[in-house]
């Protein structure tokens, strides 16, 4: 919203004070300031001057040297209008004159003719459309004046307000909220811009009744009808100042009546009267399908939550959004009726919402407008139009339908509650100097205050002590409260154990197994599921998705992980990447619980040239993690069914738990690879972090060191090529598990002399006691024993 | 006997000469000075000679012993220092190249950047005594909006733009949510964060995220300020800019807070004069803050007249993306690894 220094200045003074320092206060005190913009500042370049001669330019056949005289010196231009001539007071933009950041006024050669300075047509002035030639000033205008005096109408200081920082303030709406505030903040006078008494001249003929029908829906209507109006373009102060709130000038009465909102905040509407159908205006609700056409020339089709005004033919307006076609003003009008009205802030909401119309005076409306402003509105309007056309009349008198006044709003508290919400010692007058500049009345002392609120701020936003705590706290000004520590016991906070697991997980899976961590959306679309094979059509669907691409939940990570790998393939030959992050489960995708989420920890390890599987490298990674947690009794197994459809079938294993499965490691499927189009290998792992939580962790008891040496054996034997090595180590053990303190592999070998289909595993057997130093013939006796056991199995020796 | 000793000094002298390693150096000592050796024959010798001989010679072997034995100690560090001296020409290498293979893999892991200001925040505030809270990121609208005092036809709805389920639920639009759980599950007096990602629906450009992240944070106990809350904000923007900030509060509208207020900082790239960043403002937005509203405590069952609390939203993103002069913050979703190895 756009507030003009010049309006605001009719209501309150502002001598003495720039419009950064006004927009500061405000920012600090009341509203967001998003800006300021001197209007039309280029006419304070742009000064009266009396052209001497007008000649050819020898040069070029449309333009003239322009000899002028500024009152101080004469100076010459090249001009290309047609129109001025010798004794023509014209306005001249001199050298420096600045009218946007890429133009400015330079002295220079045109065809080879010096030229200082500039003429304007009125347009280029900003005071209208007119661009057919040089403006002509009259001709007692005095030389060398600057137009920013002359045109005082026409230079502007504007704030832009943020709106959003106000929807919470219906009274900010307009001018006058604004110069309240201003008013408070610097401790200034605030003058009302209406005049109440000349309601006192209004007549008393009964040619307009008003009818609410649904109070609820419209509080408040107030009429009037006004003769005599002559439809005429609006003055050149009304022009500067509907021009100035960012809207374009009309004519003389739909000019006032959009200037009356600006300055008081009521959204106005003028019927033609002898368009009108009756003499009866009723506000109701529409009826379903009801049509309308609005004045945008949009037919609607209302619904029974819209508010309608209605005469004896149908409706004649969109209550508080916009005006019908039917009954619109037009040169020709000679009566109006002058409307203003109070409207359920929901029903305009929806309404605006509904017809994708959100006007001025709807903007308004929903913020809860005050219904005393109405009549207000109405003697200000018919003030104004007296003052454009004399000879107009107030027949009736307002004509107000307002079933049941607003409620006065009133608040209890006290000095000292204040104070301690502030946390500040504000003296008990201090406080109610604060709230009577802004209006409030203060009743009480000590023990107890009673505050009246004004109508315009008790609509929504004023109800409650501690919104009065605001009030004097934003106009005493929050810098101005020193901070302070509060006086709490000092212990430590209660610990969250699945937050700092979730930090532990990531920080070995970054520090310790080397992956970087990335942050995927929680969304996944139809074809990157199809993709991979993982379409079951079970995810939570947004009613609302931004794109195709994303409109439902993911129900694991590993999706938007592959598209990771996809991207990051591009810029690197080997990389590996995990995400911890949460998935939605849905058993009934339209019962209304909410959707479980799984917390899962799942990543990619990839390389474009993998000299051998990566399936080990991905292993790696979760063996690091799990040891790092002190997770006790894991193993991965071979699977081959139930697996993910993008799993390789040869290179997957079952993460198991105690025996619980809580998550796959394998390599990618070669198929994922060719849908992707990306070379190389990749190894993924997707784990249950929830399950990984809750199975427990953490070191054990100390256990004594060794005090007698190990006793390590090497032995290889020969075994089928499916067969896992890890059961080949678990039998070795089984010959002497009382002396075996470890049986790892060492390697394997397959190809010659292997035969066929069969392979070498060496493994490497640890002999050890708590108890003694084990002898020769000890070990023997348990080499013996672990052959033995291997041959049992049918594994030969080599 | 004299000629004798000099015939074994000369002769031990070339041989020392000729020796080519520490080896053949030792040789010559065994053949010299050994216990069977040339000079130690001579002076068991030394008994037969006259008395008066004895001295001289004696004197004469010894010296003789000396200069042997100083010409192979020489000798050896000779030989020692000349084999060093090959080191460079022989086992030189480019110190400028890496351990083969790690050219080709990155092996230091990354934390996103997200996390690591997350955690960083999550060590300030629990240094004070503030507890580390969770919650759903699909809420109902119980928790993400009526609860916070924003009924359905509230404009406030309209701010922030939610993203619906099919079930009727919503992905929760600010980690508020979380605060109003805490509240039912925690009797005052208390001190909460709650960390965790956010949804908008809102298109996504160099400026706009549907996703991102927030850490709200709560105090509820007695008398708590306005005061109180300046205190806080101001620690816990020194502590993540590592120097005291400049910071004003002026008025803002949040429903869940009253008063409420925008907390700017003073824009640290400019240091208030106005730049680009700051929108010539001099001030940067940073968090929105209050006390907490009678009516979000009331409906989470704490009565209003006894206790008071304050609370604040601070988004994580645009902290990173100030601290490090990030420009577009669609990276932080990217899954791109080259923007997450710079953090």
């Amino acid at each position: 919203m756009w507030l003009s220094l010049n309006i605001v200045s009719d209501m309150v003074d502002l001598s003495g004070l720039t419009a950064e320092e006004i927009a500061e206060r405000l920012t600090m005190s009341t509203a967001e300031i998003d800006g300021i913009d001197i209007m039309n500042g280029h006419l304070e370049g742009v000064i009266t001057a009396k052209v001497l001669e007008v000649k050819p330019h020898p040069n070029a056949d449309k333009l003239t040297l322009v000899d002028l005289d500024t009152g101080e010196k004469n100076l010459r231009v090249v001009c290309g209008a047609p129109n001025h001539k010798k004794g023509d007071i014209v306005p001249l933009a001199t050298v420096g004159t600045r009218f946007t950041e890429e133009f400015t006024v330079k002295k220079t050669k045109i065809r080879g003719e010096e030229s200082e300075g500039m003429l304007c047509s009125e347009k280029e002035l900003g005071f209208s459309d007119d661009h057919s030639g040089i403006m002509v000033l009259p001709a007692d205008t005095p030389l060398g004046k600057p137009l920013s005096e002359l045109r005082r109408d026409w230079f502007d200081r504007r704030l832009e307000i943020d709106n959003k920082s106000i929807t919470h303030r219906p009274d900010l709406w307009c001018h006058e909220g604004f110069a309240r505030e201003i008013g408070a903040i610097f401790g200034r006078e605030v003058k009302d811009p209406v005049d109440m008494s000349l309601e006192k001249t209004f007549k008393s003929e009964d040619t307009l009744k008003v009818e609410i029908e649904n109070g609820e829906a419209a509080p408040r209507y107030c009429g009037l009808h006004m003769k005599n109006i002559k439809i005429a373009e609006s003055p050149d102060w009304l022009k500067a100042r509907v021009t100035a709130i960012g809207m374009r000038p009309i004519n003389n009465i739909v000019d006032i009546t959009n200037y009356v909102m600006a300055e008081i905040g009521e959204p106005m509407h003028a019927f033609d009267r002898k368009k009108l159908k009756g003499n009866t205006i009723l506000v109701r609700m529409a009826k379903d399908g009801e049509a309308m056409t609005t004045l945008d020339g949009q037919e609607h089709s209302l619904t029974a939550q819209d508010i309608v005004i209605a005469d004896a033919s149908g409706p004649i307006a969109l209550a508080g959004v916009m005006g019908g076609g039917m009954s619109e003003i037009d040169d020709s009008t000679t009566e109006i009726v002058l409307e203003a009205a109070n409207f359920n802030p929901v029903n305009i909401r929806r309404t605006a919402g509904r017809y994708n119309l959100r006007t001025e005076a709807a903007v308004r409306f929903e913020k809860s407008l005050d219904p005393e402003i109405c009549p207000r509105a109405i003697v200000r309007c018919y003030q104004l139009i007296k003052e454009l056309i004399p000879d107009a009349v107030a027949v009736t008198p307002i004509v107000d339908a307002y079933p049941e006044k607003a409620k006065k709003v009133n608040v209890q508290t006290s000095f000292d509650f204040i104070r301690r919400k502030l946390g500040k010692e504000l003296e008990d007058g201090e406080i109610s100097r604060i709230l009577k500049a802004l209006n409030f009345n203060v009743n009480g002392g000590k023990d107890g205050i009673d505050i009246e609120v004004p109508s315009y701020r008790a609509t929504k936003d004023i109800s409650i002590p501690d919104d009065i705590v605001e009030e004097v706290g934003r106009i005493h000004g929050y810098d101005n409260i020193t901070p302070r520590a509060p006086y709490v016991p000092c212990e430590p906070p209660g610990k969250n154990e699945k937050r700092a697991f979730e930090r532990r997980v990531k920080e070995i899976l970054v520090q310790d197994a080397g992956l970087v961590e990335v942050s995927n959306y929680s969304f996944v679309g139809e074809d990157l599921l199809n993709k991979l094979g993982v379409n079951e059509d079970r995810e939570l669907r947004l009613k609302n998705p931004l794109s195709l691409e994303q409109d439902r939940l993911r129900r694991g990570l590993i999706p938007n992980l592959v598209k990771n790998m996809e991207l990051n393939q591009r810029y690197g030959d080997e990389f590996r990447f995990f995400e911890y992050g949460r998935v939605y489960y849905k058993k009934e995708r339209s019962s209304k619980d909410l959707a479980v989420e799984n917390t899962r920890a799942a990543g990619i390890v990839y390389s474009r040239k993998a000299t051998g599987p990566l399936y080990y490298r991905a292993k790696e990674a979760v063996t690091i993690l799990l040891n790092r947690l002190f997770i006790a009794g894991f193993s991965f197994t071979q699977a081959s069914e139930k697996l993910p459809p993008y799993a390789h079938p040869g290179r997957t294993a079952r993460l198991l738990i105690g025996g619980k499965e809580i998550g796959f490691v394998g390599e990618l499927h070669p198929a994922v690879m060719n849908a992707f189009d990306v070379r190389g290998a990749a190894a993924f792992f997707d784990i249950d972090a929830d399950a990984l939580l809750a199975a427990g962790s953490g070191r054990g008891r100390f256990e004594e060191l060794p005090r007698y040496p190990d006793v390590p054996f090497e032995v290889s034997v020969l075994a089928e090529r499916r067969d896992h090595a890890g059961n080949i180590c678990a039998v070795a053990r089984s010959g002497a598990p009382e002396f075996v303190k470890a049986a790892e592999v060492i390697s394997v070998y397959e190809g010659a002399p292997v035969p066929e289909g069969k392979k070498s595993v060496s493994i490497k057997v640890v002999f050890a006691s708590g108890e003694k130093t084990l002898e020769t013939a000890e070990v023997d006796r348990l080499q013996k024993a672990v052959i033995a056991a291997l041959e049992k199995k049918g594994y030969k020796l080599r | 006997m004299e000629d004798k000793l000099k015939a074994i000094l000369s002769g031990a002298t070339e041989s020392i000469g000729r020796a080519e390693d520490a080896g053949a150096l030792e040789e010559i000592r065994v053949r010299v000075l050994g216990r069977k050796g040339e000079l130690t024959q001579i002076l068991r010798g030394l008994g037969e000679l006259p008395p008066d001989k004895r001295g001289a010679m004696g004197k004469l072997s010894n010296e003789i012993k000396a200069k042997v034995e100083a010409a192979l100690e020489e000798k050896l560090s000779e030989l020692k220092s000349s084999k060093f001296s090959k080191l460079l020409e022989e086992e030189w290498i480019d110190v400028t190249l890496e351990s083969p293979g790690s050219t080709a893999r990155a092996k230091l892991g990354h934390l996103h950047p997200i996390s690591q200001i997350q955690y960083e925040i999550e060590d300030i505030f629990t240094s004070m005594g503030f507890m580390v809270l969770d919650g759903p990121e699909v809420e109902t609208e119980y928790y993400n909006f009526e609860a916070l005092n924003i009924p359905s036809y509230h404009p406030a709805r309209d701010m922030q733009d939610t993203f619906w389920t099919e079930d009727g639920n919503l992905l929760r639009t600010h980690t508020s949510a979380i605060q109003v759980r805490g509240m039912e599950k925690h009797n005052p007096p208390f001190r909460v964060i709650g960390p965790g990602r956010v949804f908008r629906y809102e298109a996504t450009d160099a400026s706009h995220e549907n996703t991102f992240y927030q850490v709200e944070g709560m105090m509820v106990d007695r008398d708590i300020s306005v005061a109180h809350l300046i205190f806080f904000m101001k620690v816990l923007l020194r502590e993540i800019f590592k120097r005291d900030v400049t910071i004003r509060l002026r008025p803002g509208y949040f429903p869940f807070v009253e008063p409420g207020f925008e907390l700017d900082i003073q824009c640290l790239i400019c240091g208030g004069k106005g730049c680009g960043v700051c929108r010539q403002s001099g001030w940067v937005e940073l968090l929105p803050c209050g006390l907490v509203h009678p009516n979000v405590l009331q409906c989470s069952g704490i009565d209003p007249g006894a206790w008071s609390g304050f609370a604040f939203g601070l988004g994580l993103n645009r902290l990173i993306m100030m601290r490090y002069g990030i420009n577009d913050i669609r990276h932080f979703q990217s899954g791109d690894v080259r923007f997450v190895r710079q953090f």
